[in-house]
């Protein structure tokens, strides 16, 4: 909004970053970008055994302009990358991409001319999830570490700024610790 | 025309179904036994490691995850029974596929699976698991390597009558259990 | 060979060659053929592990079985096809064909498995094992043994980079053959009697060898290992890429194998021209100096405020590097040195960036004593020599007699060592050391010693007794010498005068691998590539039609020799110094070295690793190791050894690419960007035909003789010593020769240090002091090897081969 850079830093500053933040981890939209195996496990998450919808993610639907998360399920081959970018450019700010599976994360098995290794080296990925292809667990997984991410997201480029020099970073705590029935 | 109710039926009828979805992150599904998930690197039952340095998974390994060099055990330093140990042990969680070929190609049964798959991280580098954290967590009666063969004068003790050392050793019960029993039930 | 196509039709048997017939195919052998390589010609390989093609046969292993039949009989039991000649009318029958065959090779292969511990996973030839292979081609699926194997404590040290794991060895000899027949030491032996026959070696005596490590490699199990590859990696996770050793002129050719951008082993390859298949160790384990720590990985420039040196990006770096060399060029001139271990692209890049660049021809790549001789020798003898018309190591083979001067190949061109040894057992050549004591190489060659004081050399040429003279005279007799004849006054011209009289080859083998290529590039202050005398005007306009310079631009006059640069540098009439992988130390004088190194000149130096001359330097560009960049080395025959690059994506730049920005800054063109670039440039000036530079003619010198007071020295460099090239092994520097100052036991009495076990050779300038070991030395003559002491000879004595020294008891008893 660029208001938030002329109030100075503080207590109010703080809980908005919070409340802001907490919209936007609270109803992520997918993007779909399904393009191997690991769609398969992504539609599974999508269905009512997984049911994403807990998460407030809804449904998949092949419409960059209103998504703000991209999940890239599966290889993604040379000739796909600039659709990829594309796709991304498209999607408004703030967005994430999480790499589904090995090969959308470094490639792969796929060590060869064909398959970019790794989406990182087209879009900046913020959620690697291994695993070939995850179970939808492992989705829920990375999603839901996605969200704790998002959380800690500072508002603006002082706040930004406060981040990077204390060095913090989100822990990578498992869901099924962070959100254990007591 | 009761066939446009009929759908709202299927609808109706579902809520008085059993609810199939699944818990998950309040409470943890466990896969099988058999499940791919994350590598563990197990040991002998005095702590030892089973791993020999032998790379045969990383030759093994279709999508070349596996790094491994092999040091040599000293008298001063022994990691393993025997000559070699694995020095380095690494294995890329964003290469590896979870196929088990490294878990047929290991000739001591050091390397086996573990259910664990929460592994998604948001960096590359934390996503190649080094060998502290491969492996698996010290029993009790277990001590931490470096230290001299407990269970043997040499490594065909280990093997031969392993077993039923590990079983003779009363504070190791199931021997067999540590190749295979997660993490977080060996009270990590 | 002929194969029968048709039984009907009569296969010619050439003379001197034998028909039998191996699986029912008929064949053509010359005599003296063994039956196993006969097969192998055929497509047939009969496994087999004591067999080798260089080591004579020993049948020990008797895994090759075949069933043989002579004149219609068979014989009783299979025979060993390994020691089996070829005959005329032999019908064999190999495991193809004969189950009886089959059947013994599979008994054979289940006992040499009996004892053979199931460590397959945990040892270092796992995966490029014989053994394993053949058990796998021809043994049995089980075993029957059930017993418990033979154990023995492993495993042992034989020396510092050689461990011996005797559960694993099948008793093949291979090793014990290598020593014996190939290099010469006979320090591993088969020791004991049956079940517990076992390679061991002397007691107290350890397998010191400079090619021990061949054994490593020729063994066909794993019973012994490298103490430097132990454990490292498996040969199936490595990339093996050929390549040359840099070592010495011999030119090997060697495969590095590496994996993750690091290099694990290197090993022989093969060249039947050059090493046959051995290589020294030298040329094996010393390959980790170039990821020592203080490899230099950034450019380096002098910083204008502190006076330290600090990292700078590349673009800097070339800048202040160009403009203080442009500086420099207007204020008095510019030498370049860029030592001698550079492939020919990057000699040429030197050669042509002080031509092109500089405008000068103060350009010496000897960083080494030298002689105006030498460089007259070099431009009149040595430029242009190639395999096709000089010496090869054929021919050292094949020689009826070999003449060295002023060389000793064990320690400084262990390849041509071996081919003494072999021309001398094979062909029983006769081999004359002129040097000063009774080495293991005269001994190990069989060789007979001329004796003679240091320095008297050339004089000797002149007095050779006459069978030697006579030997010479003989078609294909060849004369070698060494680099320490450029000590030696006058020999470079008695040596030529003695080949043409006699009619023997001659031929000069230095010590370092880049020498030949320095040459041919024109990396001299006479010469221009390719043998052009600068002074000659034809020459001249050639390489500036091939450069593209106008007529006229390349300097005329000679330049100046290293002495001459380094003693121009520090009276401040050259203000700027262009410096290569040059040792201080290695130079004749180091001392004038470092006083103009600190005279306040303008240094840019190009380097793998920090050294003095880095430190002493304005800027500092890194260059690429050898494993880092394509390239070709000129051995001493004159044969281009072309090698790729090894590890790739380093972006580690070589000398020629490095010299080539350099240029650009300075507004000239080199073309050569890359190593492929500089050696098309180069090829573009094509042979010279024109005149040459003059044969020296320089009287023998009167050496120094010794007195009362002084004794004279004779100095060498070993093969394994504290060369900057060997850091970072120490496996490999356990196997060094123990130093040891050697004199007689006369000589000892005379200077009065016959009681003492330590001496102290002495210079006005330092001293050494060794452990003395008494040596058929002439009298008044006293040996130190060049650099395996803190104290060296040049650094610390400031003297060379042929200098007069004190000899003393050390005075505190400690060794320096």
């Amino acid at each position: 909004m660029g208001l938030e850079e002329k109030l100075p830093n503080g207590v109010l500053l703080a809980s908005v970053e919070k409340l802001v933040n907490w919209t936007r981890k609270s109803s992520l939209w997918p993007a779909t970008f399904g393009l191997a195996c690991c769609a398969i496990e992504m539609m599974t998450s999508g269905g009512p055994r997984y049911d994403l919808a807990r998460f407030g993610m809804e449904v998949f639907r092949a419409s960059p302009r209103q998504a703000d998360l991209m999940i890239v399920a599966g290889r993604v081959s040379n000739k796909m990358a600039p659709v990829l970018r594309q796709i991304y450019d498209q999607m408004p700010e703030p967005r994430w991409v999480i790499a589904m599976g090995v090969c959308a994360s470094s490639g792969g098995m796929f060590n060869n001319y064909a398959i970019v290794q790794g989406v990182d080296h087209v879009v900046p990925v913020d959620m690697y999830l291994p695993g070939c292809p995850p179970r939808p667990e492992m989705l829920i997984d990375a999603i839901l570490k996605l969200h704790a991410k998002i959380m800690d997201e500072p508002l603006g480029d002082t706040r930004k700024a406060l981040q990077l020099e204390s060095g913090y970073r989100t822990p990578m705590i498992p869901s099924s610790e962070r959100f254990a029935k007591k | 025309m009761f066939d446009a109710l009929k759908g709202f039926g299927v609808t109706f009828g579902t809520m008085f179904k059993k609810v199939v979805t699944e818990e998950y992150p309040e409470v943890k599904k466990i896969p099988a036994e058999r499940y791919h998930g994350r590598h563990q690197l197990n040991r002998h039952p005095d702590g030892l490691e089973k791993c020999v340095g032998c790379e045969l998974c990383a030759w093994a390994c279709p999508a070349d995850a596996i790094y491994v060099e092999g040091g040599d055990n000293t008298e001063k330093a022994r990691f393993s029974p025997g000559e070699r140990y694995g020095a380095i042990y690494q294995i890329n969680y964003l290469r590896c596929i979870g196929c088990g070929l490294c878990v047929e190609a290991c000739p001591t049964r050091s390397l086996t699976m573990t259910t664990e798959y929460e592994l998604a991280d948001d960096n590359r580098q934390d996503l190649i698991y080094t060998k502290e954290q491969l492996m698996a967590p010290l029993l009790s009666g277990m001590e931490q390597p470096p230290h001299p063969m407990r269970l043997g004068d040499n490594e065909q003790d280990y093997y031969v009558k392993g077993p039923e050392l590990a079983v003779s050793m009363e504070s190791a019960p199931f021997a067999d259990s540590m190749e295979t029993a997660p993490l977080k039930e060996q009270g990590k | 060979m002929t194969l029968a196509a048709d039984k009907n039709t009569d296969i010619v048997v050439p003379d001197g060659h034998v028909k039998l017939t191996i699986d029912g195919a008929e064949v053509v052998a010359p005599k003296g053929e063994l039956l196993i390589r006969t097969a192998e010609r055929l497509g047939t390989v009969i496994p087999r592990f004591c067999d080798h093609p260089l080591l004579e046969p020993a049948g020990a292993c008797r895994q090759c079985l075949v069933e043989v039949e002579m004149g219609g009989r068979p014989m009783p039991k299979p025979q060993a096809s390994c020691t089996l000649t070829v005959a005329d009318g032999m019908v064999v029958k190999t495991q193809l064909t004969s189950p009886v065959a089959d059947k013994a090779q599979a008994g054979v292969m289940e006992l040499l498995l009996i004892n053979h511990p199931l460590d397959c996973p945990i040892c270092d030839k796992g995966g490029e094992c014989p053994l394993q292979n053949q058990a796998l081609k021809h043994g049995r699926t089980d075993s029957r043994f059930t017993e418990t194997k033979r154990t023995f404590p492993k495993p042992i040290a034989v020396s510092s980079q050689v461990l011996l794991d005797r559960e694993r060895c099948v008793l093949c000899q291979r090793c014990t053959r290598f020593s014996e027949q190939i290099a010469g030491d006979p320090f591993i032996e088969l020791l004991e009697r049956g079940s517990q026959q076992q390679i061991g070696t002397a007691q107290d005596q350890p397998f010191q060898s400079y090619f021990s490590g061949n054994t490593i490699q020729i063994c066909p199990v794993g019973a012994l290992t490298s103490a430097a590859y132990r454990f490292r990696s498996r040969p199936f996770d490595l990339v093996s890429t050929p390549s040359v050793c840099e070592h010495c002129a011999g030119g090997c050719a060697t495969r590095t194998d590496w994996r993750r951008g690091k290099i694990t082993r290197r090993l022989a390859a093969e060249d039947p021209q050059v090493n046959e298949e051995w290589i020294c160790d030298k040329g094996r384990f010393a390959f980790t100096y170039t990821t020592e720590p203080d490899r230099l990985l950034r450019p380096r420039v002098r910083d204008a405020k502190t006076g330290e040196l600090r990292d700078a990006s590349w673009t800097e770096a070339l800048r202040v590097a160009a403009e203080g060399l442009t500086k420099a060029k207007e204020a008095g001139g510019v030498g370049v040195l860029p030592g001698g271990r550079l492939t020919v692209e990057d000699a040429y890049a030197y050669s042509k960036f002080a031509r092109v660049a500089l405008g000068t021809n103060d350009i010496d790549y000897r960083n080494r004593p030298s002689s105006a001789e030498e460089l007259a020798f070099l431009g009149s003898t040595v430029s242009g020599t190639n395999p096709e018309h000089g010496v090869t190591y054929g021919d050292i083979e094949k020689a009826p007699a070999v003449l060295l001067i002023a060389l000793e190949p064990e320690e400084e061109a262990p390849g041509v060592f071996l081919r003494l040894r072999k021309g001398n057992r094979k062909h029983g050549n006769r081999v004359f050391h002129m040097g000063q004591w009774t080495t293991p190489a005269v001994v190990k060659t069989n060789g007979t010693l001329i004796p003679c004081l240091p320095g008297e050399e050339a004089d000797m040429l002149g007095r050779l007794p006459s069978e030697v003279d006579e030997l010479l005279r003989r078609p294909d007799a060849v004369i070698l010498l060494g680099e320490r004849a450029a000590e030696i006054t006058g020999l470079f011209s008695t040596a030529r005068e003695l080949a043409a009289q006699t009619g023997a080859k001659l031929a000069w083998i230095p010590r370092r691998a880049g020498e030949l290529a320095a040459i041919e590039a024109g990396a001299l202050p006479t010469m221009l590539p390719g043998g052009r005398p600068v002074t000659d005007s034809v020459a001249r306009a050639e390489v500036e039609l091939a450069w593209g310079l106008e007529t006229g631009t390349l300097p005329t006059a000679e330049g100046r020799d290293l002495a001459g640069i380094l003693g121009a540098v520090a009276n401040g009439r050259l203000a700027g110094l262009v410096i290569g992988s040059v040792d201080v130390h290695d130079l004749p004088n180091p001392e004038l070295a470092e006083r103009a190194l600190d005279s306040g000149v303008f240094v840019v130096s190009l380097d793998l690793r920090e050294s003095s001359v880095t430190r002493r330097a304005d800027v500092v560009l890194p260059v690429a190791a050898i494993s880092e960049k394509a390239g070709t080395y000129i051995n001493w025959e004159g044969r281009r050894r072309p090698f790729p690059v090894v590890i790739t994506g380093t972006n580690r730049l070589p000398d020629c690419r490095v010299l080539d920005t350099l240029a650009v800054e300075m507004d000239a063109d080199l073309f050569t960007q890359t190593p492929a670039a500089a050696m098309a440039d180069l090829g573009r000036l094509g042979h010279h035909t024109g005149n040459r530079i003059p044969a020296p003619s320089v009287d023998a010198g009167r050496p120094n003789r010794p007195g009362q007071r002084h004794a004279v020295l004779a100095t060498w460099h070993q093969l394994i010593d504290h060369g900057s090239m060997q850091d970072g092994e120490p496996h490999l520097a356990g196997t060094a020769r123990p130093a040891v100052a050697r004199l007689s036991v006369d000589t000892a009495k005379a200077f009065g240090v016959a009681d003492a076990a330590l001496i102290t050779v002495g210079t006005d300038r330092g001293s050494v002091t060794l452990l003395a070991e008494f040596a058929d030395l002439p009298e008044g003559v006293v040996w130190l090897p060049s650099n395996s002491t803190p104290a060296t000879v040049r650094t610390s004595l400031g003297a060379g081969h042929g200098a007069l020294v004190t000899v003393t008891t050390a005075a505190n008893g400690a060794a320096s």
